[in-house]
């Protein structure tokens, strides 16, 4: 359930445009699943908190008494420019937790890289050393596109 | 010599080990107190909080970048009127494994003033950190960024900026052979960068006797009758966070802590140190970047991640101006907007330089050991820290136009998203507030500073804490100002010399 709420917010601010593939195309689910299960726990608060907020703002941003989610594709993204520009302080801030959350994902896909002539990363080895200086790997590796 | 041991997470039996001296953290100044230490003979083991991790093991992502070598993943954020996200490491070597790598020598100025005004000890004369700073330079391999793969968001910065007349300069970088493949932010894959975790660390375990623990947040430093005698804490686990086994260090002369701006005060205080000046002065040079928007490919990934500077307003404005390319993951947070407008401005992104100025801040805050085991920080940048940022902002937005940019995006809410050259003025009325500002803070101090008495310092003049005898603080926590410049060298410095006096000490 809280994969699918921050889900549905990333989705909204990356989507796929005529030259660039968004978070709509890309499943960046089993990531999320990864970084809310390890995160530490100021970090889950803040991706779910401005999920929250994505999801219960539609009134304060484009005058809608509606979910995010129930938003026809115009007015979420009429909802996302304005969570992004909003007076608020906070509501902007909730745009800008989804942002980076979605950016880390969106930013390293290869598919987005390969669009735009970036070179494309390879795998995070996620090893450390041990004792004797030889790397060891310490988390499994993720079922993500990174 | 022998060689020592490195020991990193493990579950079961209590570790106890012995040593001359306990060195906390093994960033900037932590590595440099205790290599110089161990060269002089002393037995030193060195407990890091992250795990040890060499150039194979950096990840490529700024995913993996947070969640393998950040501090909590980059969540600690100075609070106030606004959220300011904190950026350090943590691991072997410390915030220098993922920093930009610039080096600069600690102004003069600066040195005079904790003199006159704090009370720095003789033994940190202009002679002695230069020294200090002569041999850093070589060991770490310092040299000017190669032009040939500086890129083009530095050039274009340096050219800019010298069409306006204000001095800028190529950075100084502690890298050998650098391919500008900007990747100093995820900690350097082709082991260019010169960091403690390849040279100081291996060097203390290998040719020293020295020991390091890895995975090993000290809890507290160990007192008997006003003297520090060692250091304790539970090795955790850097990807689940799990409690491991115990560790104490036994330290027969003395506890050399550096445990950063954001952990050497909160150490002290769970310590039981109690000094009213603890925790606070705590100072920074926050800064926010301006982004020029080319008619061409400018192709901010390659490059190192800051090959141009200017300190033209150091002294008069109090800021630094340099160039920071980001990678995609972080650019697109930084980039306004949400939805489709905001991916077609990522579309752009081969067309777009950054620069940034950095606050020589006068902004003052706390930082808190807090009931539930976590730091909370309160930083609030003043009016003046503002007008200043407004300042450099404008004048990097100026530059950008001297260079061609079509249009820049400010970043600043209250001005419009993108900004033509007709439109400069509007930097002006932007507003001093800082939620009207993408502020980030990476250069930190304070939090345990020098002085000369204990009603308004934590440390004397020799970086010893007041009231406890052989303990020390040779990091950011204790540099009583900011410097207006990047303070690495100034910490490694501060840290040798320190750690050369312990050493002649009888
Ligand atoms: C992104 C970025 C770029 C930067 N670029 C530059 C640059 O180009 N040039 C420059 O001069 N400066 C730069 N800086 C700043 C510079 O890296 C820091 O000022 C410097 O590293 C601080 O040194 P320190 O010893 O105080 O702390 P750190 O280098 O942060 O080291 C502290 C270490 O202590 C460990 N620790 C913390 N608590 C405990 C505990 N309880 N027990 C055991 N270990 C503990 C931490 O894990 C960490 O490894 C940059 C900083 C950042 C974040």
């Amino acid at each position: 359930m809280w994969v699918a709420l921050l889900h549905d917010a990333v989705c909204a601010a990356f989507p796929s445009t005529a030259r660039l593939p968004g978070l709509d195309r890309l499943d960046s689910r089993p990531f999320l699943r990864e970084m809310l299960q390890h995160a530490p726990w100021v970090m889950w608060f803040g991706a779910i908190g401005s999920a929250i907020a994505w999801q219960l703002t539609p009134l304060l941003t484009i005058g809608l008494p509606l979910p995010a989610v129930l938003l026809s594709a115009g007015a979420r993204a009429r909802h996302a420019s304005a969570m992004a520009g909003h007076r608020l302080y906070l509501v902007r801030m909730a745009m800008v937790m989804i942002k980076t959350v979605g950016g880390l994902y969106w930013g390293a896909a290869p598919e987005v890289r390969a669009a735009l002539g970036l070179p494309t990363y390879g795998q995070d080895p996620a090893t450390v050393r041990d004792e004797a200086f030889a790397a060891r790997i310490i988390r499994p590796p993720c079922t993500g596109a990174l | 010599m022998s060689a020592g041991q490195h020991l990193t997470f493990r579950t079961g039996a209590a570790v106890e080990l012995d040593c001359d001296y306990a060195v906390v953290g093994s960033g900037a100044g932590g590595a440099s107190a205790a290599i110089e230490l161990a060269r002089a003979g002393l037995r030193v083991v060195v407990l890091e909080a992250g795990p040890w991790r060499d150039p194979q093991d950096y990840p490529w992502t700024m995913f993996g970048t947070m969640r393998d070598m950040f501090d909590s993943w980059g969540t600690l954020v100075a609070t106030g009127d606004s959220i300011i996200p904190v950026v350090q490491a943590s691991l072997v070597g410390g915030t220098p494994v993922i920093n930009s790598a610039i080096v600069v020598r600690t102004p003069g100025d600066v040195l005079q003033a904790w003199h006159d005004q704090h009370g720095l000890g003789d033994t940190f004369d202009e002679r002695a950190i230069g020294e200090a700073q002569d041999r850093i330079e070589r060991e770490l391999q310092i040299q000017e960024t190669d032009w040939q793969i500086a890129g083009k968001a530095a050039d274009y910065m340096l050219q800019g900026l010298r069409k306006l007349s204000i001095e800028a300069h190529p950075i100084t970088r502690n890298v050998a052979h650098c391919k500008g493949a900007m990747q100093c932010l995820q900690g350097c894959r082709n082991r260019s960068k010169q960091t403690a975790n390849l040279l100081w660390m291996r060097e203390l375990v290998q040719e020293r006797g020295g020991d390091v623990l890895s995975c090993a947040p000290v809890d507290r430093v160990l007192r008997v009758g006003g003297r520090a005698v060692g250091v304790s804490g539970r090795f955790r686990h850097p990807a689940t966070r799990a409690a491991g086994a115990t560790f104490s260090v036994r330290a027969r002369r003395g506890v050399v802590l550096a445990a950063s701006a954001t952990g050497t005060g909160p150490l002290l205080q769970r310590s039981g140190v109690r000094l009213p000046a603890l925790g606070r002065f705590f100072r920074g040079h926050p800064g926010a970047g301006v982004v020029g928007v080319y008619p061409h490919a400018i192709d901010m990934h390659t490059g190192p991640s800051q090959a141009a500077a200017s300190m033209h307003h150091r002294l008069d404005q109090g800021i630094k101006l340099e160039s920071l390319s980001l990678p995609l993951e972080l650019f697109a947070a930084r980039v306004g907007g949400a939805g489709a407008p905001l991916v077609d401005k990522l579309g752009d992104v081969r067309n777009c330089a950054m620069w940034v100025t950095a606050v020589r801040a006068d902004a003052e805050g706390e930082i808190h050991q807090t009931w539930w085991g976590g730091r909370s920080l309160r930083y609030v940048p003043t009016r003046q820290d503002l007008a200043r940022l407004r300042f450099g902002s404008k004048l990097l937005a100026q530059a950008h136009f001297e260079m061609g940019a079509e249009k820049v995006w400010p970043g600043v809410a209250g001005l419009p998203a993108e900004l033509h050259k007709d439109q400069l003025h509007l930097f002006d009325d932007a507003p001093l507030d800082n939620r009207a500002w993408t502020w980030v803070l990476s250069h930190l101090f304070g939090g345990a500073v020098l002085g000369a008495t204990p009603a308004t310092a934590v440390v004397g003049p020799d970086l010893h804490v007041f009231g406890v005898r052989d303990l020390h603080v040779v990091d950011a926590a204790a540099l009583p100002t900011t410097l207006g410049v990047n303070p690495q060298h100034t910490i490694m410095a501060v840290a040798a010399v320190t750690a050369k006096a312990l050493a002649n000490r009888a």
